[in-house]
C-alpha cells in the first residue's frame, strides 16, 4: 500500500522552504512532487521601481551565496544594452570574483553533502576550508556575502596585492587536493553513500534542459565559460570535468575536479592580471528602447538575465531571472524515483539547491 | 548549413536580426510554436526559458521563447491572442514550471495541458499586475 511522506516546507532533513512530497511503497520512493513559492519575493517586479544603480544592490539580493554572479549577469546586460567596453583589468577581476564565488559555494556544499552522508569530520573540514575563501573574498571587497562588487561599466575594488590573494589560493588548493579530493573521489564512505543513487540519465537530463554541474555528471557537456565566454574566460585555460553516471557520486566528482579547475583559473588570472582602470568611468547612460541578455555560469549552471528599458526612463520595463535551481529542480522528482527514502534527502541536496533563487 | 540557415529554409522565415546581446531574433508571423519546438529540440537545442513582457497601453503581451544551441541563443517573440497560447510541455517538458510561473504572474492560459499552480501568488493575485494594485 503506498503512503504519502511530506518533506518540507518546515523540515529537519530539508532546512529550506520547499516541498518535496513523496509517494512510498514501504521504504522505496515511487513518485514525488515538489511544491516552492513559500517565501517567494517578486524581485522581478520591485526591479521594475529601481534604477540601475538601486538594481544592482536589489538584485544582488536574489542569492546569499552567488551574490557576485547576479550583479555580474545584471551588469552584462545593462552593458549591453548601453554600449559599454570594459577596461581588461576589469574583466580579469570579474573572473577573479566569478572562481572564488565557485570556490566558496563548492566547498559549502561539499560540507553539506558531507554532512548528509554521514560524514561529519567531512563537513568541518570543508567549513575550515570555506573560511579561507571568505577571508579572500572579503580581503579583495571588504564583504563576506554581498560583495558590492559589480558596477556598471566594471568592478568597484581593485586588488591592490595580487600575489597574496596568489599565495591563499595556493596554500587552499594544496590543502583541497590533498585533503578533500581524496575522500570525496576515493573513500568508501562517499562512494557506499553516492554511487548508483539518484540517477538522472542523459536522456532525462537533456529532455528536462539542466544546467551546471547537475548537467555535467550526466554527460551535457556545455559550460558556459567555454561554450559562450564572457568577461575575460576567452583567455584562461581551464578543463570542463564531465563524468556519465548520472547519480549523486557523479554529481560530487564533477564539483570535486571543477574546485582545482577554479584554483587553476585564478592563478592565471592573478598572474596575468594587466594594469590599468577597474572601470570604464561613465557614470551617466543613455538607455535605448531595447532589450539586452546575459548570461554566466554561476556555481550551480547557467544564471539568464534578460533586461529591457525604454528611453528616458530611469528604471527597467523588465528584468527577467531564470536561475539555475530553476532549471534543475524539477529533475529531482526523476533522481528520487525508485530510490530509498533514506537518501532523498542527500538526492535532493546533490543538485546545490538555492531556494532564494527560486523564490526569487 | 548553420541551425539559422535551416530553421530559416526549413519554416521559410522571411527576418532574423541580431540584438547587441547575441541573440538572434526570429520573426515568427505565422510559425506555428508546437512545431518549432520539434524542430528545435530534434535539433539538439536546450529550452532556455520564456520571458513575458507586458506590452504598453494595453496591447497585451508578448512572450520570447529562447533556446540555446551550441552556447548561441535563439529568441522567438509570440503574441498571445486573448491571452493563450499552445503548451508544448508535452514536447519540451523543460518549460513545465515556466509556463505555470508565466500562467500565474500573467493569467495567460496555456492551452492542451493540465497544470497545478506553482503557488507563487496567493489564488486571488494569480494573473494580477502587481504594480497596477500598488498604484
Amino acid at each position: 500500500m503506498s503512503y504519502r511522506l511530506p518533506m518540507g516546507p518546515y523540515h529537519p532533513g530539508l532546512e529550506e522552504p520547499y516541498k518535496l512530497e513523496m509517494i512510498c511503497e514501504g521504504e522505496t520512493i515511487c513518485d514525488a512532487k515538489l511544491h516552492i513559492g513559500f517565501n517567494f519575493r517578486g524581485i522581478e517586479h520591485l526591479a521594475e521601481t529601481r534604477n540601475h544603480i538601486q538594481l544592482i544592490a536589489l538584485m544582488e539580493r536574489v542569492c546569499g551565496i552567488c551574490s557576485f554572479i547576479h550583479t555580474l549577469t545584471l551588469c552584462q546586460a545593462i552593458e549591453k544594452l548601453t554600449g559599454l567596453e570594459l577596461p581588461p583589468r576589469a574583466l580579469y577581476l570579474r573572473v577573479i570574483m566569478a572562481e572564488l564565488e565557485r570556490l566558496h559555494s563548492h566547498v559549502l556544499w561539499a560540507g553539506i553533502a558531507a554532512k548528509l552522508m554521514g560524514f561529519k569530520t567531512m563537513f568541518m573540514a570543508c567549513f575550515a576550508y570555506r573560511e579561507q575563501v571568505m577571508d579572500m573574498l572579503q580581503a579583495i571587497s571588504g564583504n563576506r556575502v554581498n560583495y558590492s562588487m559589480n558596477c556598471v561599466g566594471g568592478v568597484n575594488r581593485d586588488i591592490a596585492d595580487a600575489g597574496v590573494i596568489l599565495t591563499m589560493v595556493n596554500k587552499l588548493e594544496r590543502e583541497i587536493g590533498r585533503e578533500l579530493v581524496p575522500v570525496f573521489t576515493t573513500s568508501i564512505t562517499a562512494r557506499s553513500r553516492c554511487a548508483g543513487i539518484g540517477v538522472l540519465t542523459h536522456q532525462k537530463a537533456v529532455s528536462l534542459g539542466v544546467v551546471g554541474p547537475t548537467a555535467r555528471a550526466s554527460g551535457v557537456a556545455q559550460d558556459l565559460r567555454r561554450a559562450a565566454p564572457y568577461a575575460a574566460y576567452a583567455e584562461m585555460d581551464f578543463d570542463v570535468p564531465v563524468e556519465t553516471a548520472g547519480d549523486v557520486r557523479a554529481r560530487l566528482l564533477v564539483r570535486a575536479y571543477e574546485i582545482l579547475q577554479s584554483c587553476h583559473i585564478l592563478r592565471q588570472a592573478l598572474t596575468k592580471l594587466p594594469p590599468g582602470e577597474i572601470a570604464c568611468g561613465e557614470t551617466k547612460f543613455v538607455f535605448p528602447t531595447a532589450s539586452a541578455a546575459s548570461r554566466v555560469e554561476a556555481p550551480r549552471g547557467e544564471v539568464f538575465y534578460t533586461v529591457s528599458w525604454r528611453q528616458n526612463s530611469r528604471t527597467p520595463s523588465r528584468v527577467h531571472v531564470r536561475t539555475p535551481t530553476y532549471a534543475n529542480m524539477p529533475a529531482v522528482r526523476w533522481m528520487v524515483q525508485g530510490a530509498r527514502v533514506a537518501d532523498a534527502p542527500l538526492i535532493q541536496a546533490s543538485i546545490d539547491p538555492c531556494y532564494s533563487c527560486t523564490d526569487r | 548549413m548553420n541551425l539559422v540557415n535551416e530553421l530559416l529554409a526549413h519554416f521559410k522565415i522571411t527576418d532574423v536580426s541580431q540584438d547587441a546581446s547575441g541573440v538572434a531574433w526570429f520573426t515568427t508571423g505565422n510559425l506555428d510554436l508546437r512545431e518549432l519546438a520539434s524542430y528545435l529540440r530534434q535539433a539538439g537545442a536546450r529550452f532556455v526559458t520564456i520571458t513575458a513582457n507586458e506590452l504598453p497601453r494595453g496591447e497585451g503581451f508578448c512572450l520570447e521563447y529562447l533556446w540555446d544551441f551550441d552556447g548561441r541563443l535563439f529568441g522567438f517573440p509570440y503574441y498571445p491572442v486573448s491571452k493563450t497560447m499552445p503548451s508544448i510541455y508535452d514536447i519540451c517538458e523543460a518549460v513545465d514550471w515556466i509556463e505555470r510561473e508565466v500562467h500565474e504572474e500573467y493569467a495567460i492560459d496555456f492551452a492542451g495541458r493540465e497544470y497545478e499552480p506553482l503557488l507563487l501568488r496567493a489564488g486571488e493575485l494569480s494573473g494580477v499586475n502587481l504594480q497596477e494594485v500598488a498604484k
